[in-house]
């Protein structure tokens, strides 16, 4: 399963998230507050987040939205990052839908399965491109054929790791035929990898695709009206939107790259900026208590997380990522560095993944302690790991403000519990190496990330570290216990059944620390104050967004 | 003579580039990270797709190879091809350029008329003018670009939204309104430098001899000023100008950033975050260009303020 780091690039630009804490009322709209159902006696953990704002009611000719930086494409087998995912998201369409709570829906098509290795895939009738063509099956086998041939330099091969073959069964049918069953692929179906195309457009515009030069051709509706560099991204309104159900209110929405911190604020608050799910915005408190802009906050996706590099040395030992663990203050981290928008961690996973299964996970996530500081237990568990006045070294940027500050956290915990630690800085620019290649990662025990999976599941992100082999599994992290039961859920075809196994493997991880969970970030969204109706959870990434963005009556 | 100054400074502005375009592509080749990070979005790809990448881009060519690859498009006219948005880079610096030329054109004009000119009065008119003007401009010149452009968003843009505060405009007007802040942001330090050179300038031609002499003679203090001072004040005041203004294209990228300007300036650091090599290659060559025009610019109006000054002598 594929997990897009937090973009650090991007982390170079903004500086520590600022939003005022969760305080009720302030600023945040009385839109429906539960994610996902409760069960009776369990409080949700994201209750007091919302999932969407109330609809707009009035049209509005045109919106400016401004991301971090300019998006660089809209092919989906090459999105990665906020800019290119918020872009193609309100244009494109998937084969299932991401609902806001993070639920699958179907999409473009409904999915049965007749047996555990088959997914049948029947388009909905009458769905058709921007151009008026109807999407067929081969579209559909076109498309997912497209993200899953290596030779393509797709970003999502690995997704499709299990799939034996995809195949046009039917005049509105596909079939994928697994090798084994695999219920995490619904998942990644309702993400970039599930995006269908025009394939004859595509063909057509080659490797052009997705570019300024070439455009794309979806089915959502939003259509691409222009795409120049540096003047950003233009979606109109589709007039043949395949359903009618749909009747988006804003015209146009301009999709405009605007790096700097002070820039975005002063132009929400001038209104040359009309929205955005900025993250990171320090200026946010100062958003917040101005009557020209509406700060949301809605479930995240993302974890903040020390990742665990070392092979070995003290931090390889359980016992000593637990003390660090119980020694860090993240309350500290989530005040200073989130300005109180972020949760206090239990899990790795952020609740705002428990997008199925909800009640189990809400449960089992409620019965496991939250990761508070506790300095004579971290203090006790040390000396019986026996490595008090070892080193430990940690990989920073003193560039990145927010990762310097939760690296300074890190540093006081290690302190004050008897370790030393030992600080490799390198430039915001290079931070990324830590990800990506094993000769910087030589000699450092760990690094602070902000991570997610492609969609609404704890496993979409757990499995990418502790699975072996997995993407981000950098100190051959092996628990077999963790393994099977992820390897359990990923074949279990009932969500519940699903979401207990998951939940147990995450309350192992929890307690075995193969990351360190720091803060569960938010998603943040930001309106005009005359503007409403933009999802505020962080399925914006996913799926549709601005259906029912529009003027306030 | 004349032709063969230009020619030389032709020759001279094409050697620039060759080494200047050799040294930026061998920094960015040494320095760490790959173009593969950015394009991967630092997820591990499987080695396949890595191989496909870097076998489009060529990356694994050996240097000279590479700049090879680069020198020889670029001698056809071909600046390649940006690997983040897979456009030509020439397309991409042709939709920028403008936004950077009006930048520093703007502020360009603005530090002559209001630089220069306050620089005369507070050099003719010792006394309280002078006085406040030298204080205006030692605080203008403590003021960097980003910082004036804070305090200009807060003041002119979000309190008293006499202008927007962000981003270019559409038609000359609104082009006009959309960068007259980022203009006087660029423009406020070096204006201030400009003015108290002119200052100076003015306050020693005017003690000089011949001005006494010409003081004596009974000539009016117009024509004094205008032949006898500034004329002879000129050739400091233009070297100044030219300068500032040379810099000001590589200030501009720190106000474009701050202004959200689809400029060469912010571009260009955008791209050496991402190592684009292509694009870095071809805004540096198209910024260097300007700067030794600029410079050429200087040069031939020496010639035409002071006769004793031949082209292609540099004047002292």
């Amino acid at each position: 399963m594929t997990v897009k780091h937090h973009r650090l690039r991007r982390a170079a630009l903004a500086l520590p998230l600022g939003i005022a804490l969760l305080a009720a009322g302030c600023g945040r709209s009385a839109g429906p507050a539960s994610a996902g159902g409760t069960a009776a006696g369990n409080v949700s953990p994201t209750a007091g987040l919302v999932l969407t704002t109330p609809a707009g009611t009035k049209q509005v000719p045109s919106v400016t939205w401004a991301v971090y930086r300019d998006v660089e494409t809209l092919d989906p087998m090459s999105a990665f990052d906020y800019p290119e995912n918020t872009a193609i998201s309100l244009m494109c369409e998937s084969l299932l839908l991401q609902a806001p709570d993070g639920a699958l829906r179907p999409g473009l098509a409904t999915v049965a399965n007749p047996s555990p290795t088959q997914m049948v895939f029947t388009l909905k009738p009458g769905v058709t491109f921007w151009n008026g063509q109807p999407v067929t099956p081969a579209d559909v086998v076109y498309s997912l054929d497209r993200q899953m041939n290596p030779a393509n330099g797709g970003f999502y091969g690995q997704v499709f790791s299990d799939v034996r073959s995809i195949q046009a069964t039917g005049t509105s049918q596909v079939t994928i035929t697994l090798t084994k069953p695999d219920y995490w692929l619904e998942g990644e179906l309702a993400s970039m990898p599930g995006i269908i195309l025009s394939k004859s457009y595509t063909q057509q515009q080659g490797k052009n695709y997705g570019t300024p030069a070439g455009g794309i051709m979806c089915t959502g509706p939003y259509e691409l009206k222009s795409f120049a560099a540096g003047a950003g991204v233009t979606a109109v309104v589709n007039p043949h939107y395949w359903n009618t159900a749909v009747k988006p209110l804003v015209q146009q929405i301009v999709i405009k790259g605007v790096p700097d911190i002070t820039s975005f604020t002063s132009g929400m608050l001038t209104g040359a900026i009309q929205g955005s799910y900025f993250f990171g915005a320090s200026t946010l408190d100062q958003l917040e208590h101005s009557s020209a802009v509406h700060v949301y906050q809605g479930p995240g996706q993302s974890t903040d997380a020390l990742v665990v590099s070392a092979a070995s040395g003290p931090l390889a030992n359980a016992k000593v990522r637990q003390a660090l663990s119980l020694a860090l203050n993240r309350q500290g981290i989530i005040s200073s560095v989130y300005k109180g928008a972020a949760l206090m961690p239990r899990w790795l996973a952020n609740p705002g993944t428990f997008g199925y299964g909800t009640s189990v996970f809400n449960a089992a996530y409620d019965r496991s302690p939250v990761m508070s500081q506790n300095l004579a237990q971290a203090k006790k568990l040390v000396q019986q790991a026996g490595v008090a006045g070892q080193t430990i070294t940690l990989g920073t940027s003193s560039q990145l403000s927010s990762i310097s500050a939760e690296t300074g956290a890190y540093q006081a915990a290690a302190q004050a519990i008897g370790l030393k630690v030992a600080l490799k800085s390198v430039s915001a620019d290079n931070y990324i190496n830590f990800f990506e290649s094993a000769q910087a990662r030589k000699g450092i025990d760990g690094f602070i990330t902000v991570n997610y999976g492609d969609y609404a599941d704890p496993a979409a992100l757990l499995s990418t570290i502790v699975m072996p082999g997995a993407s981000q599994n950098y100190d051959n992290y092996n628990n077999p216990q963790i393994t099977a039961l992820l390897e359990q859920a990923r074949g279990t075809a009932g969500a519940d059944a699903r979401a207990a196994l998951v939940a147990k493997a995450e309350q192992l991880a929890a307690q075995q620390l193969p990351w360190i969970p720091d803060a569960q970030p938010t998603n943040v969204l930001f309106l005009s104050s005359n503007l409403t109706g933009a999802v505020a959870s962080f399925s914006y990434m996913f799926a549709p967004w601005a259906d029912q963005l529009g003027g306030k009556s | 003579m004349r032709w063969r100054f230009l020619l030389r400074r032709l020759a001279m502005l094409a050697g620039t580039l060759l080494v200047a375009s050799f040294v930026i592509f061998g920094s960015l080749y040494v320095a760490p990270g790959s173009p593969l990070a950015a394009l991967s979005g630092g997820r591990a790809l499987p080695p396949s797709s890595l191989h496909v990448l870097e076998l489009r881009y060529h990356l694994n060519a050996p240097f000279l190879a590479q700049y090879w690859y680069w020198l020889d498009g670029a001698l056809h006219g071909n600046l390649g091809i940006s690997i983040t948005l897979r456009e030509n880079v020439s397309t991409l610096i042709a939709s920028r350029v403008w936004t950077t030329a009006g930048l520093v054109l703007y502020a360009s004009v603005i530090i002559a008329l209001i630089g220069i000119g306050l620089g005369i009065v507070s050099g003719l008119r010792p006394g309280k003018v002078d006085t406040s003007s030298l204080v205006a401009t030692a605080l203008t010149a403590a003021v960097p670009s980003f910082v004036a452009a804070i305090v200009l968003i807060l003041l002119f843009a979000v309190r008293l939204r006499w202008f927007p505060a962000l981003g270019n405009g559409s038609g000359l007007l609104s082009d006009v309104q959309h960068l007259t802040l980022p203009a006087i942001a660029l423009a406020l330090s070096s204006l201030a430098i400009v003015a108290r050179v002119t200052r100076t300038a003015i306050r020693e031609e005017a003690d000089r001899e011949h001005v006494q002499t010409a003081v004596s003679r009974g000539i009016p203090a117009r024509q004094l000023v205008r032949r006898h001072i500034l004329r002879n004040a000129a050739i400091p005041i233009t070297t100044i100008t030219g300068i500032t203004v040379a810099s000001l294209i590589a200030v501009a990228a720190v106000v474009e950033t701050a202004f959200s300007l689809n400029g060469l300036g912010s571009y260009l650091v955008q791209a050496a975050q991402t190592k684009d090599l292509a694009v870095v290659q071809g805004i540096s060559l198209v910024l260097v260009t300007a700067f030794v025009v600029v410079n050429l610019v200087v040069d031939v109006l020496y010639a035409l303020l002071d006769p004793r000054v031949a082209a292609g002598v540099r004047a002292r």
